[in-house]
């Protein structure tokens, strides 16, 4: 080979490189973006005047004057519409019965469509659900809403070889000839006026609870389980963690015990996380009886034991990085050994180990499998600080699963369910953040 | 200070201590370091009990089924009147998506890292080390809910143009090198210079086209497939590569790095290039320690959970080829997942029991995986501090 090519060869294996650490960053970005751009949504959002008479009715929050005059502004524009289905209703009762049957599938569905758009319509009785008592809260929604008000959805099965395509069918023109046919224009052109959109930023999201399964309301709950899960884990791994990396650093002789003991350090970190689930439910629950079934304490201790292992590694490492020298002039000076450690070596190798701790706090919040069974529940409300030896929790990583995976209408609250990943995702990567500045500081400090 | 003095016994009067208080110091020194002994080998107790509390409620189900239909049979139907419990198939998954996303990680991530440890300058390396610390901090679930709600409507909608396009970014710059190499190398031979070049690249032009025609060819045969459904064992594949990368990357930095300088200036002063210098030298030296990785990095996906649970479909069958990366597969942790919820209420029975077997085999492959690795990280160190 000629040096030409030679040189061809290395520049592009240095392409190469830069090629799959650029394919890394881009990973990063593309799966972050939706989860920010989106998630944000959930915060900030223009706000229709239902959800702020939720606001009112179910947290007692805002100005019931104002949100009283915006909905008598907003209902009679409501009205109108409602008029026109009663005229249609009236012509719809003195047509014959083949033409009824005709208009009659298709006018629920409109009628389906409205209950969505606007909440109840006169005549209803007032539905149980929640979900059902207020129309949509979100102009986006609002805007979707619409669209399945004005068009039809129809399946194409015109083609065997090809999965069905569906496609739209104004319902205008399905109504055409009849008084309906004014409604849909109507609605379209003064939807605005109906929804009284308004720049929203809704705080709430972070601090409400929520209302039926996540339609309305915020996350709360599921943020104080996280919370207390992760603190937990940490109550209960963090000492356990430093003193044993005391003792490896410290105290341990080269020797087979100690080897062990890393073996066993290094298995513990490569478990699977749903075999510590697995562990948790047949230690914690179904042999210890440390609670009647999940509870916080039993995640919390699972999760302890998953993240031991990272604690005792940063822990290790940070008193290793505390020069000799300290070490050696304190006991010079006459220390005892256990004086050194307590005196010197720990306080200067204190941020190195909060490094770890923030991490593995990180990985606590973010961990789903170990509290599956140990923890976690789909439904419930923030429990109290006294309640996490016996009752579970809802958790922001559970129940992102639960949501987006299991709810029954997990398309219509995709808005909440990003607005949990995102929140998820911050706390994490805030925590390692911190993590990385504390640790940028550590090093300019051993620098001088 | 003691006010008995004993200045005969070989010690500076200032340290000297009654026997009594020396005993008393020396017990406590004892019992202060047994118990941490004890603290430190709680780690090690873990890890027996967790070995022992899941093998003991996967052996009923073993000692109820056998292992014959356990390992054997593809039929799961753990439902049924009489219930079947064949897990081949969600093993099968379980291999075929860890698979796939080694056969992405892996040479990405080692790229990765030699580009890392030696072709990047210091400066740029801070600023990419928090994007790898970052990949790997995302929370699983995280990753799970973009595989399901952004990546899988992807795949569903766009698949044969997304399989194209990524086909043409990858291919096409290895296919030019590789043209212009050959064309190079089968030249070489002739003596001429003027000639030597009209000749190479009248070569390489022809085997341009080829490669052209082929890309050209093997890309439109991408863009006509569709992908029925965007949950399938290539979605999981690709995110659990991207989690799978951070550990592979730091970890074979570390290997590399420990190849000390003297082996790379050696190589440097015997005429090589960079690219030489790596791949001949300083790699067959970190390779243990980079195989190390790789086996790290396998086992983080064989032991994901969530991700495979929320996009790989679910479906407890051997895709149709067994290759079918589109088929929607199920995994071992998965099943776990999914199907405790069922199992709970009827502890006791095989149904229960058989999630922990699965634990019990995705603990002992974990074990046995992580004790290799190990092994090999120590080997390494102790070679190369030998040198």
């Amino acid at each position: 080979m000629n040096l030409g090519t030679r040189k061809l060869l290395d520049h592009s294996f240095s392409a190469l490189g830069f090629g799959s650490i650029v394919i890394m960053g881009l990973a990063l970005l593309v799966v972050l973006t939706p989860i920010v751009s989106k998630g944000i949504g959930a915060l900030v959002f223009q706000g229709t005047i239902e959800h702020r008479k939720i606001l009112l009715n179910e947290f007692q929050r805002g100005d019931a004057n104002a949100i009283g005059l915006q909905e008598a502004e907003a209902n009679e524009y409501r009205q109108n519409a409602f008029a026109m289905l009663a005229a249609f209703d009236q012509e719809l009762d003195q047509m014959e019965w083949s033409e009824q049957s005709k208009y009659r599938n298709n006018y629920d569905q409109v009628k389906k469509a409205l209950r969505h758009l606007f909440g109840p319509i006169p005549g209803d009785t007032e539905p149980a659900l929640t979900r059902f008592r207020y129309g949509q809260t979100r102009w986006d929604k609002a805007e979707e809403a619409l669209h399945e008000l004005l068009y039809e959805q129809k399946w194409d099965y015109s083609n065997p070889d090809v999965i069905a395509k569906p496609y739209y069918v104004s319902r205008a023109t399905e109504f055409e000839g009849t008084s309906l046919v004014k409604l849909f224009s109507y609605v379209e052109e003064n939807l605005d006026k109906m929804m009284l959109p308004e720049w929203t930023f809704y705080w709430g999201f972070i601090t409400d609870k929520s209302i039926d399964a996540h339609f309305f309301g915020g996350i709360w709950p599921e943020i104080q389980g996280t919370i207390f899960l992760a603190l937990g884990a940490m109550l209960f791994a963090f000492p356990l963690g430093v003193i044993a990396a005391i003792y490896f650093t410290e105290y341990a002789k080269d020797g087979f015990l100690t080897s062990m003991l890393r073996s066993a350090n290094s298995t513990l970190a490569g478990v699977p996380s749903i075999v510590f689930g697995l562990f948790g439910l047949a230690f914690f629950i179904n042999t210890m009886h440390v609670s009647h079934s999940k509870s916080v304490l039993a995640g919390s201790l699972t999760l302890a034991i998953m993240i031991l292992p990272t604690i005792i590694r940063a822990a290790e490492e940070a008193i290793l990085a505390v020069p000799k020298t300290y070490k050696e002039a304190s006991l010079g000076l006459g220390s005892t050994k256990w004086n050194t450690i307590v005196t010197v070596i720990l306080p200067a190798a204190l941020p190195g180990i909060l490094t770890g701790g923030v991490i593995s706090l990180g990985r606590a919040a973010g961990e789903t499998a170990p509290i599956i069974f140990t923890a976690a529940v789909s439904v419930g409300t923030a429990i109290g600080i006294g309640d996490v030896l016996n009752s579970p929790t809802p958790a922001l990583s559970w129940n992102i699963y639960n949501l987006a995976s299991e709810h029954e209408a997990a398309a219509e609250i995709r808005h909440v369910q990003y607005g949990m990943v995102l929140s998820l995702v911050s706390i994490v990567l805030l925590l390692n953040l911190s993590a990385i500045i504390l640790r940028a500081r550590i090093s300019k400090k051993l620098k001088g | 200070m003691s006010d008995e003095v004993t200045p005969n016994k070989g010690r500076s009067s200032a340290f000297v201590v009654s026997e009594q208080k020396r005993k008393i110091q020396k017990i406590k020194q004892k019992t202060g370091e047994g118990a941490l002994l004890l603290i430190a080998s709680f780690v090690a107790i873990v890890v027996l009990f967790i070995f022992w509390f899941v093998a003991r409620d996967a052996v009923p189900f073993f000692q109820i089924k056998g292992f014959s239909e356990f390992f054997g049979s593809t039929n799961w139907y753990p439902a049924d009147d009489p219930a079947e419990f064949g897990a081949l198939a969600i093993i099968y998954g379980s291999v075929m998506v860890t698979a796939g996303s080694a056969l992405l990680a892996v040479p990405m991530g080692v790229i990765a890292s030699i580009c890392l440890s030696d072709i990047l300058p210091f400066s740029v390396r801070q600023y990419v080390k928090p994007v790898i610390e970052m990949l790997a901090a995302i929370p699983s679930v995280a990753y799970g809910f973009f595989a399901l709600v952004v990546f899988a409507p992807l795949l569903q909608n766009y698949g044969g143009p997304i399989l194209m396009w990524t086909w043409w970014v990858i291919s096409a710059p290895f296919l030019l090198i590789a043209v212009i190499v050959a064309a190079e190398l089968m030249t070489a031979s002739i003596e001429k210079e003027s000639s030597k070049k009209t000749a190479s690249t009248v070569v390489g032009l022809g085997l341009g086209a080829i490669a052209l025609a082929f890309l050209y060819f093997v890309g439109n045969k991408l863009n006509g497939i569709t992908i029925l459904s965007g949950t399938n064992a290539l979605n999981v594949s690709i995110i659990l590569s991207f989690m799978a990368l951070p550990t592979i990357v730091s970890v074979s930095e570390d290997a590399l790095q420990a190849v000390g300088r003297d082996l790379r200036e050696g190589s440097y002063a015997l005429g090589a290039t960079r690219a030489e210098t790596i791949i001949k030298t300083v790699l067959p030296a970190a390779s243990s320690g980079i195989l190390a990785a790789v086996i790290l990095g396998i086992m983080r996906a064989l032991g994901e959970t969530m991700v495979v649970w929320m996009a790989s479909g679910n479906s407890s069958a051997i895709p149709d080829p067994f290759y079918n990366y589109l088929d929607s597969v199920r995994t071992l942790t998965a099943t776990i997942a999914g199907d405790m919820g069922e199992a709970d209420q009827v502890t006791g029975s095989a149904r229960f029991h058989v999630l922990f077997a699965m634990g019990l085999l995705l603990l002992i492959v974990s074990f046995v995986s992580n004790l290799i690795s190990e092994r090999i990280v120590v080997r390494q160190r102790k070679i190369l501090s030998g040198q």
